[in-house]
């Protein structure tokens, strides 16, 4: 499907000199001097590399018509993050570096979106949130109430998010994966 | 689209406020006279990478085609000519085309000020006393204590005591690589642009410049603790500046902070002859690439001709200087009501 780039989105896949990207970012620019831009933030769905990309916002872009199904996570290695799909029982893996720094807030056996194109796996889709429980964190200090003060806290699949002072050990707390930042006590 | 009311964001939109207020005061000290403007026009300065909105009057079988103003700049070059002195206007702007975005919205505040007998640099040399202004009267704000933001202080690292200047040329061969003589040349340019792996087919000189003018030189403007001023832009981009003697480039600034745009100044272009000629190359374009077509302000030719005594002018983004001062990096978080 070709589309204005100006209409492009974060998510969306699209074909870049001749692989298969996807927009982390997209900003409508216009500087005033010269048509109007999109300025992007592309990943490569192969090498999982992050490169910034200015389109005019007029040009047409080929946009891919890509699945996503939900799927099982099973595991990862120092390579690939596995998944399943439940109805097939078909299994699929994906490099850790093109899902990037999401998967670490991945949970064994949690089910989430998986893009599919032409059979072939692209990439996952985050899950706008998802619910850890803490493991380890320092007790807080009392009296200190300095608002808005927080303090590092290790998750279940061994991340480090920074959480408010009141949350402890064994608390299960919301995350947003893609920015790894606390967004809750559940 | 859709109304989205952001009343978290009142802390911000207070600043906002005081950003306001103090730049009104220091122009109102310097002997601006503050003017207010229609936004519906009949006819608008053609400008070729605008796009406007119309709109229709009506009064019974009458109709007349209406435009949101995409800048004051034709009203104010009138009451220029005709006398009213140094002067300014704070108000809505319109441009149609501009999604919401980080740092553009169809709609938004613009201030524009002009300064009789001055050119761009001088006039450059206000505009930065007008920042330390606000800057102080922001630090003092009694509300300050108040603002939980954490991002205010560590955000706002800025001295506004000088300008960090760079010419054009200069910008483009320190952070591009490319050398004064591609800058002008179209063919030479487009060769290089070319050789460092921009596409070329089928766009013009001013849209590669652009697209490397923002992808390579505008990151780099306004992060070293100062605001950035990068002035003498080539001809191509003079729109209503005077050109430099060189011929090659034109008599217009704009400045940076943290790599974001917040005004664009000329030494506005004062001979009606080649101020007609322009707008109808920029009409001549505008109607190419399929723009609303508008009627060409005729009056303001006919005020340059009555006579345009020399001036400044400068546009500020100010939804943009504001969320500069309130520490935010998007302008919709200045706002209680947006359109999204």
């Amino acid at each position: 499907m070709r589309v204005n780039a100006g209409n492009l989105k974060k998510g969306d896949f699209v074909f870049h000199q001749g692989e298969i990207w996807q927009v982390q970012k997209a900003d409508f620019y216009s500087p005033g001097k010269g048509s109007a831009l999109m300025k992007t933030r592309i990943k490569n769905v192969i090498s999982g590399k992050n490169v910034e990309y200015v389109y005019k916002s007029a040009e047409q872009v080929e946009v891919l018509d890509v699945l996503s199904i939900e799927m099982q996570y099973l595991y990862k290695d120092n390579e690939n993050l596995y998944f399943m799909d439940e109805r097939t029982y078909e299994q699929y893996s994906l490099p850790v570096n093109v899902v990037g720094e999401v998967a670490n807030f991945f949970k064994e056996g949690e089910k989430m979106y998986v893009y599919i194109y032409n059979d072939k796996p692209l990439t996952v889709r985050p899950p706008l949130s998802v619910k850890l429980k803490v493991i380890e964190t320092e007790d807080a200090v009392k009296g200190d109430t300095v608002s808005g003060a927080k303090k590092p806290a290790k998750v279940e699949t061994g991340a480090v998010v920074m959480v408010p002072l009141f949350v402890k050990v064994g608390d299960v707390i919301s995350i947003n994966p893609e920015t790894s930042e606390y967004t809750g006590r559940v | 689209m859709q109304i989205q009311t952001n009343i978290e964001n009142l802390e911000n939109y207070k600043i906002y406020l005081t950003v306001q207020k103090a730049v009104e005061e220091f122009l109102e000290k310097k002997g601006y006279l503050k003017i207010d403007l229609p936004v519906l026009s009949p006819a608008l300065i053609p400008e070729s990478y605008l796009e406007v909105f119309e709109t229709e009057f009506r009064y019974f079988d009458k109709k007349e085609k209406l435009y949101l103003t995409p800048s004051p700049e034709l009203f104010l070059k009138r009451l220029l000519a005709y006398g009213v002195g140094d002067c300014y206007y704070l108000g809505k702007s319109f441009r149609n085309s501009d999604p919401p975005a980080k740092l553009h919205s169809f709609e938004f505040n613009m201030l524009e000020i002009y300064k009789m007998g001055v050119d761009y640099l001088q006039l450059a040399d206000e505009v930065l006393e007008m920042m330390e202004y606000v800057n102080k009267k922001i630090q003092s704000a009694s509300w300050r204590t108040k603002v939980k933001s954490q991002n205010y202080n560590s955000k706002l690292k800025i001295n506004f005591s000088q300008w960090e200047k760079i010419s054009v040329s200069k910008a483009f061969e320190r952070y591009a690589g490319i050398s004064e003589k591609e800058l002008f040349d179209h063919q030479l340019f487009i060769k290089k642009a070319k050789e460092k792996g921009y596409r070329v087919d089928n766009f013009s000189y001013e849209d590669i410049w652009s697209q490397i003018y923002v992808q390579e030189i505008e990151p780099k403007l306004g992060i070293n603790g100062y605001p950035t001023l990068i002035y003498d832009y080539p001809k191509e981009f003079a729109a209503l500046a005077k050109l430099n003697p060189d011929g090659k480039t034109a008599q217009r600034f704009e400045f940076y902070i943290n790599g974001v745009e917040l005004g664009d100044c000329y030494t506005e272009l004062t001979d009606w002859q080649e101020q007609e000629q322009r707008f109808f190359n920029e009409d001549k374009i505008r109607r190419k690439n399929g723009k609303i077509i508008h009627p060409i302000d005729k009056g303001f030719i006919e005020a340059l001709k009555y006579g345009l005594k020399p001036c400044g002018g400068i546009a500020i983004g100010f939804d943009r200087l504001a969320l500069i001062f309130a520490g935010v990096s998007r302008i919709d978080e200045l706002k209680l009501i947006n359109i999204v």
